[in-house]
Formats: C-alpha cells, sequence, structure tokens
C-alpha cells in the first residue's frame, strides 16, 4: 500500500495522522449536494476536534486559521473558505463541542470543547476529591497552571473552557466560586 | 420367389436391426447407469473430500475457488448455496451468506462519501480488514459470489466495469452510458473537468453539464472549485483506490 500524500505538514503537526480525505482537493470545496456535504460537514467535524485535542488548542481565529492546517493543505495547494468553515463550527456549537466568542453574531472566533465542559468538569472534580482538595479554596490559576495539577489533562485549559466547567459544578452543588480581583484570581471551593 | 425372398430379407433385416437396436439402447442405458454410478461415487468422494478439507475450504481462496470449478463440473455447487446438502455439512454457505452482509454494511457505511460507487479492490481490502479476527482471506471471486447472492435483495448490487477498473456499484438506479463514459476519462487520475470532456467526446455543453450535475446529485463525483473559473471534478471511488484505500472513517 502506498500514501501518495505525507500526512506530516509542519513541525506542530508532526505527529498528527490527517485522515485519508485530507488529500482529497474537493474536500477543501463545500459540495454542492446536501447529503454528500453532510459527510463531509461530519468529517471537517472528526478532524478538527481530533486536531486540536492533539494539539490541545482551544480557541480558534477563523480568519487566521484558514491559512493554516488542518484547515490549509499546502502540499496540494488547497484551503477552506472561511465561509465554510464557519458552517462547520456552527455544526460544531449545535453539538456541543464550540460555543462563539467575540463580538455578538460575528462568529470571528470560538471556543473548541474536544472535550465537553461538563467531562472537564467531572474530571477536575474528581481530581481534587482524589487529592483531599475538597473544602480548600483554589484559585483558577492554580488549577489550570499549577505544580499540584501538571501531568492532569486539564492542566493548561484555558480560562473561559475552565469557567465553563466550574459553573456546571456549581450549578451542580459540587463546587462554589468566589470573586477575586481578576480571573485569576477567581477562587473556588469543592464540595462532595 | 425373388419377391418372396426379398421381403423375407428386408423382414430378417428389420429384425436385425430392431435387436441391434435393442441392443444398443441396452448397452446404452447401461453405459449411462454405469456413469450415474461413476457420478455419484465421484460426489461421495467429493464430499468426503470437501468434508475432509473443510478448514482448508474456509481458510484458503485459492483452494476454495479450485474445489469450486471441480464441484461445478460436474453440476454440484456445495458452497454457493446456502441450501444445498453440501452446504449445510460443510456450514461454507455461511461464508458467503455473512460475507454478503459485510459488503453490505461496506457499501451503505460509505455511500455517502462516494455515492455508492467503491473499487473492487479496496471492498476487498476492507472486507479483509473487516474480518481480521477470522482470517479468512476474501479474493475477488469470493466477492462475485457473494454479490451474486445479494441479488434477490434488490439492492442493485452489482459489480461494473470503466475501463479496466472493476467496480462495486450498491445503488440500484443505473448509471446512463453518458456517466459511464465521463467516468473513465477519470480512470487514471481520479478526476476530470470540462474540457477533458469536450476534447474527448465533443459533446455539447447541455450533454456535459447535465451529466455532470447528475453525478453531482447522487454523490459519486465531488467539485473541487479552487480554480472558479475551471473546475475539476474527482471520482471519490477512484481517488480513494489511488491512495490504498481507507478513505472516511467508516466501515
Amino acid at each position: 500500500m502506498t500514501s501518495p500524500v505525507s500526512a506530516v505538514v509542519d513541525a506542530s503537526t508532526a505527529s498528527f495522522q490527517f485522515p485519508e480525505i485530507y488529500s482529497f482537493p474537493p474536500f477543501f470545496t463545500r459540495q454542492p449536494n446536501e447529503a454528500t456535504w453532510k459527510e463531509q460537514r461530519r468529517q471537517w467535524c472528526d478532524l478538527i476536534l481530533a486536531y486540536y485535542r492533539h494539539n490541545r488548542l482551544f480557541s480558534m481565529s477563523l480568519a487566521e486559521a484558514v491559512t493554516e492546517p488542518p484547515f490549509a493543505n499546502r502540499q496540494i495547494h488547497r484551503a477552506l473558505r472561511v465561509d465554510v468553515l464557519r458552517e462547520i463550527v456552527d455544526e460544531l456549537v449545535k453539538q456541543g463541542h464550540a460555543s462563539w466568542t467575540g463580538a455578538r453574531n460575528s462568529k470571528d472566533s470560538c471556543l473548541l470543547f474536544w472535550r465537553k465542559p461538563e467531562v472537564w468538569a467531572s474530571m477536575i472534580h474528581q481530581w481534587a476529591n482524589d487529592r483531599g482538595m475538597l473544602n480548600t479554596v483554589l484559585t483558577l490559576f492554580e488549577l489550570a497552571s499549577g505544580d499540584d495539577t501538571i501531568g492532569q489533562e486539564f492542566h493548561g485549559l484555558d480560562s473561559t473552557t475552565l469557567r465553563k466547567a466550574l459553573d456546571i459544578l456549581q450549578s451542580q452543588g459540587k463546587a462554589q466560586l468566589f470573586v477575586g480581583t481578576s480571573d485569576e484570581d477567581l477562587g473556588v471551593k469543592f464540595f462532595t | 420367389m425373388r419377391r418372396a425372398v426379398g421381403i423375407g430379407g428386408l423382414r430378417r433385416k428389420e429384425a436385425e436391426r430392431q435387436a441391434l437396436s435393442r441392443k444398443g439402447n441396452e448397452l446404452a442405458q447401461r453405459e449411462i447407469e454405469k456413469l450415474q454410478e461413476q457420478i455419484s461415487l465421484m460426489k461421495d468422494n467429493l464430499e468426503d473430500f470437501v468434508r475432509e478439507h473443510q478448514k482448508d475450504i474456509r481458510n484458503n481462496p485459492v483452494f476454495r475457488v479450485q474445489v469450486q470449478r471441480m464441484c461445478q463440473l460436474i453440476g454440484v455447487d456445495p458452497l454457493a448455496s446456502r441450501k444445498g446438502y453440501m452446504a449445510e455439512l460443510l456450514g461454507v454457505g455461511d461464508f458467503y451468506c455473512e460475507l454478503g452482509i459485510q459488503i453490505i454494511d461496506i457499501c451503505v457505511a460509505t455511500r455517502s462519501m462516494n455515492g455508492g460507487l467503491m473499487d473492487l479492490d479496496e471492498l476487498r481490502q476492507r472486507l479483509i480488514r473487516k474480518r481480521l479476527k477470522g482470517s479468512e482471506p476474501v479474493v475477488e471471486d469470493d466477492i462475485r459470489r457473494a454479490i451474486n447472492q445479494l441479488k434477490p435483495l434488490r439492492g442493485g448490487y452489482r459489480i461494473v466495469t470503466f475501463g479496466k477498473r472493476k467496480m462495486v456499484q450498491s445503488v440500484a438506479r443505473e448509471m446512463n452510458p453518458d456517466q459511464s463514459t465521463m467516468l473513465t476519462l477519470a480512470e487514471y487520475t481520479s478526476k476530470f473537468n470540462i474540457e477533458d470532456v469536450r476534447v474527448a467526446f465533443g459533446w455539447d455543453e447541455d450533454r456535459i453539464h447535465s451529466c455532470i450535475d447528475d453525478m453531482l446529485r447522487s454523490g459519486i463525483i465531488w467539485i473541487d472549485s479552487h480554480n472558479d473559473a475551471h473546475p475539476e471534478y474527482w471520482v471519490p471511488a477512484f481517488f480513494s483506490q489511488l491512495s490504498g484505500g481507507s478513505f472516511g472513517n467508516r466501515g
């Protein structure tokens, strides 16, 4: 079996294995046929989530994104158009895998949840439970960037997603948020 | 006298002819019986043989095809029919039944990708991947047989050719001759453009566009508008073969 198009595009994506369809030129043109487009969009959604997860990326500026992998394939000189990407992100939003950020209805940037906030929430709560951190006040900075969470999957989580996860825990009565002077000062206390 | 002798002679000859013919029939009858006996002996032997080599038949595709040919020659088809006495004896009819279901599975899962058209060899590779655990290799002949068995389902499963490419089509609607002709342009490169069609077949714009639109609608081709003025049309079923065939995530 041959693999005519190498999956490796540049250093930042060195170990990411692109799917076969990534080297299929029409993949970068929105297909006019509805059934085909649905399949195409599904494949883009899968690819985006896999790629962002692999590189632990949490947010996307659409105009910038289309100049880089996975939205541009330099080897076959194809790139997705911003309006098509916007349609795809709309679908991710509908699935709960993304949420638009920035100015209302501008749809220029978004957060990507390759893990849904609910999953981050239970992961964080589990960690607090395991480490005996219940009923202790922690800052959000400590949670995302502190030494205690090194090696945890949520280590390095962007602040908006982290906040979403903690909001969920708060609404479940499993956490209480304390307002600080800035977002990084924000504190949280976990309960069982 | 001469007349009487003549008549007697004729009668004698007639009687001899009849006796000979009786004998002949008798001999032929005996010959047929003997042949039938031999064939039934052969069937018995074949049955023993198949029973003995059941495992090889299931596991070795070359051997399986040879046994099949041998059986067909004497009018036994032990592997093709699920209900056949030998099939029951062997359980090999299940092999094609199972294969047929797997073929449907793969074709349905990839249909939105390729419009129901898949390279025969890609299908074979996917089948092999799908069947990893049981590890019974699958050859083209097996796929043909399994697809033949799917006919009563009227799913439109059939093997079609474009130039040298053998493809499995899995939608009931037939491709019209223009579509098939156009697809041959993509046989090696997986793609074509309007100019290619014009040069190759001399069709007018209307004919070309209506054909392309039909195929876009059925998902057999995808459009690449990278060059807006001169879009290219790609055949995913051909492309996936180029790249060794793990196109699409499903199946």
